[in-house]
């Protein structure tokens, strides 16, 4: 598995069958509903983060918490190493007569690279996995769907009853239906 | 089953639907700038022209046009300093603590709060900098091997701490900061007409659609960091407050040094965001997301840090006292009762007493009484960095030695500058981005429980 998610990309997909939904209740409730019926929704997008869609859509835990503390376990060798050779093995320097080893005055430092190797090991693996990179393609399906609409984009398989689908999407609350198909978009 | 709390006040009033939150907030950017920000925006550029003059003629002549010398070798520059910092610090406390404690309240002030601890942190770094004298050679600071002209730096020192803390937290609560727009600049992003709008916030948006996935990894990237930052924080101002508790100045070897000065930091920047809040709310019509009920809470964690400062400035006396150390009672007699007792009892009552008027529901929920108390904390704040730095050392072990000292004209006008930096930066944050987190205030509007 590459680090980048590629699930997050709507480039080379099949037909999608995007349902708008203007109430997040009504989004989850149907949401579920489609999922139950054997449905596979590739994503939903949200202006704000609608808590137990992840779970709904079947996205997986996520790994970031072990990245975190591997990247603290580096940061924190970094830095232990760095400060033993400068101040033990380099060049050890008698001040105050305060013994050179392994002192609990090193403590501030450590702990100060470690959080900040954990918070940029952490953050850049965030935004490659997720495909968040500077001056990339925006590839949004709806101007609203940063501002106040909800989102749903279906993925079709073949065989697959689009017209039931898209009645569970009416009956589920869904303001506005589209097909997506080549960067086109039809309103149903 | 998920249903509206009958319990607790809304956190957002107005009835606001999602797409008002995007037009109430987005307003000043999509906009022309106001009169009030023209004029603000003005008013920052001056005082920013103070700083330059300021630094130019310090960098140009020395710091000998500084009032410091060999008794008081630490003056307005680390008090000033140490006031910014502080300020800095309710920033990451409303984002990253209050986060964990899952106190939604803080959905509507975290990104100005934010906002205003990278903008103090830049201020603050100004000071130990250009105190250096010869600021061209301040990468000795870092660690680099004798070539550069030093030794290795020394590991032991409390000073080194303080490059390695600043530096990191200025660093993790710039990340900490952007992480938490980048949403918020999408939705600019797909809201703005101008071409180059458009490219910079599409730039700066990454790309972000709000896809589910994204946002769950985005929820838990920001419980980390907030775990990360919450030792930070208290790290950052207890490093600060070893730079003169390491020492074995009478007034400054002391043991509660962190804790008091962590809960001072944590006063002073809630100080600075009800100043900064109190005028945002009403300038931009931002009435129904900093509500009363907000400005109730904020002055609350004043009044409980300013009563733990004010344990802490009595606890020290006490200890003097009780040490039966001549040089530490002295210290402390000095500072209340010696040539300096106007700052010593101007810090007592700003900070003290003056905090204690929050216990009345009427002055919590007052916006211009709130105004004039936060002023009274930060003005009280900085009296408290001057007063443990000067007057413990304008009096040393030697009567010789004594002297008196007073900031100069050019020490006060890189200070007043430092709210030229400060606002400056503030002014165009609030022209450019979103004051208020719409993502998170949007996923608030229906009061759950």
């Amino acid at each position: 598995m590459g680090i980048l998610d590629k699930k997050l990309s709507l480039r080379h997909r099949n037909k999608m069958l995007i349902g708008v939904w203007e109430d997040e209740d009504q989004l989850v409730a149907a949401a579920s509903e489609l999922v139950h019926a054997g449905v596979h929704i590739h994503d939903i997008y949200t202006p704000y983060p609608v808590h137990g869609l992840d779970r709904i859509i079947g996205a997986r835990r996520s790994k970031l918490a072990r990245i975190a503390f591997f990247c603290a376990i580096i940061g924190f060798t970094l830095m232990t190493t760095m400060i033993w050779y400068m101040s033990v093995h380099d060049w050890p320097m008698n001040i105050g007569n305060k013994p050179v080893r392994f002192t609990p005055s090193w403590a501030p430092v450590m702990f100060e690279g470690t959080v900040l190797c954990t918070a940029f090991g952490m953050s850049f693996f965030f935004f490659w996995r997720n495909r968040l990179v500077h001056g990339i393609k925006n590839e949004t399906l709806d101007i609203r769907q940063t501002d106040d609409r909800l989102i749903v984009a279906i993925e079709t398989v073949p065989g697959m009853d689009e017209k039931s689908i898209l009645n569970m999407m009416k009956n589920g609350g869904a303001i506005e239906m589209r097909e997506f198909e080549n960067g086109v978009q039809t309103v149903i | 089953m998920i249903h509206d709390s009958i319990l607790r006040d809304r956190l957002v009033t107005g009835d606001k639907s999602a797409s008002d939150v995007t037009r109430d907030i987005a307003r000043p950017i999509l906009n022309n700038p106001t009169t009030s920000w023209k004029i603000g925006f003005t008013m920052s550029l001056i005082f920013l022209g103070v700083f330059g003059v300021s630094l130019l003629y310090t960098l140009w002549t020395g710091i000998g046009v500084w009032n410091i010398n060999k008794s008081v070798m630490w003056g307005w520059d680390i008090t000033n300093f140490v006031f910014w910092v502080g300020i800095g610090h309710a920033g990451t406390l409303i984002s990253a603590v209050l986060l964990l404690f899952r106190q939604k309240w803080r959905m509507s002030i975290n990104r100005s709060a934010e906002a205003m601890t990278i903008f103090a942190v830049i201020c603050a770094a100004m000071f130990p900098v250009f105190h250096m004298g010869r600021v061209w050679v301040g990468y000795w600071a870092l660690p680099l091997p004798n070539a550069f002209g030093s030794l290795w730096v020394n590991f032991n020192s409390p000073l080194l701490w303080d490059v390695f803390a600043i530096s990191t937290y200025f660093s993790v609560s710039l990340l900490f900061w952007y992480i938490g727009l980048i949403p918020d600049i999408a939705t600019i992003r797909d809201k703005v007409k101008s071409k180059l709008g458009k490219k910079m916030y599409g730039f700066f948006s990454m790309g972000w659609t709000g896809s589910t996935r994204t946002w769950a990894r985005y929820e838990l990237v920001s419980l980390i960091l907030a775990g990360l930052s919450t030792p930070l924080v208290l790290s950052v101002h207890t490093i600060v407050s070893t730079d003169f508790a390491t020492s074995l100045v009478p007034g400054w070897h002391t043991t509660i040094f962190p804790p008091y000065f962590v809960a001072g930091a944590i006063f002073s920047g809630f100080g600075m965001v009800a100043t900064l809040l109190v005028v945002a709310r009403k300038v931009m019509n931002y009435e129904n997301y900093i509500t009363i009920g907000h400005l109730d809470a904020m002055t609350r964690i004043i009044m409980v840090t300013g009563s733990i400062v004010g344990i802490a400035y009595l606890t020290e006396f006490f200890i003097a006292w009780y040490s039966g150390n001549v040089y530490e009672q002295y210290a402390f007699a000095n500072r209340a009762f010696g040539p300096y007792w106007w700052a010593y009892w101007s810090m007592m009552s700003c900070n003290l007493i003056a905090p204690q008027v929050f216990w009345l529901k009427w002055a919590r929920t007052t916006p211009w009484f709130i105004f004039i108390m936060s002023i009274v904390v930060n003005v009280g704040m900085w009296f408290e960095r001057f007063v443990i730095i000067v007057t413990s050392l304008h009096r040393d072990y030697l009567p010789s030695s004594w002297v008196m000292y007073s900031g100069s004209l050019t020490e006060i006008g890189l200070f007043l500058g430092t709210f030229g930096i400060f606002f400056t930066c503030f002014f165009l944050f609030a022209k450019f981005l979103p004051v208020i987190n719409m993502s998170e205030i949007k996923s608030i509007l229906r009061n759950r429980e």
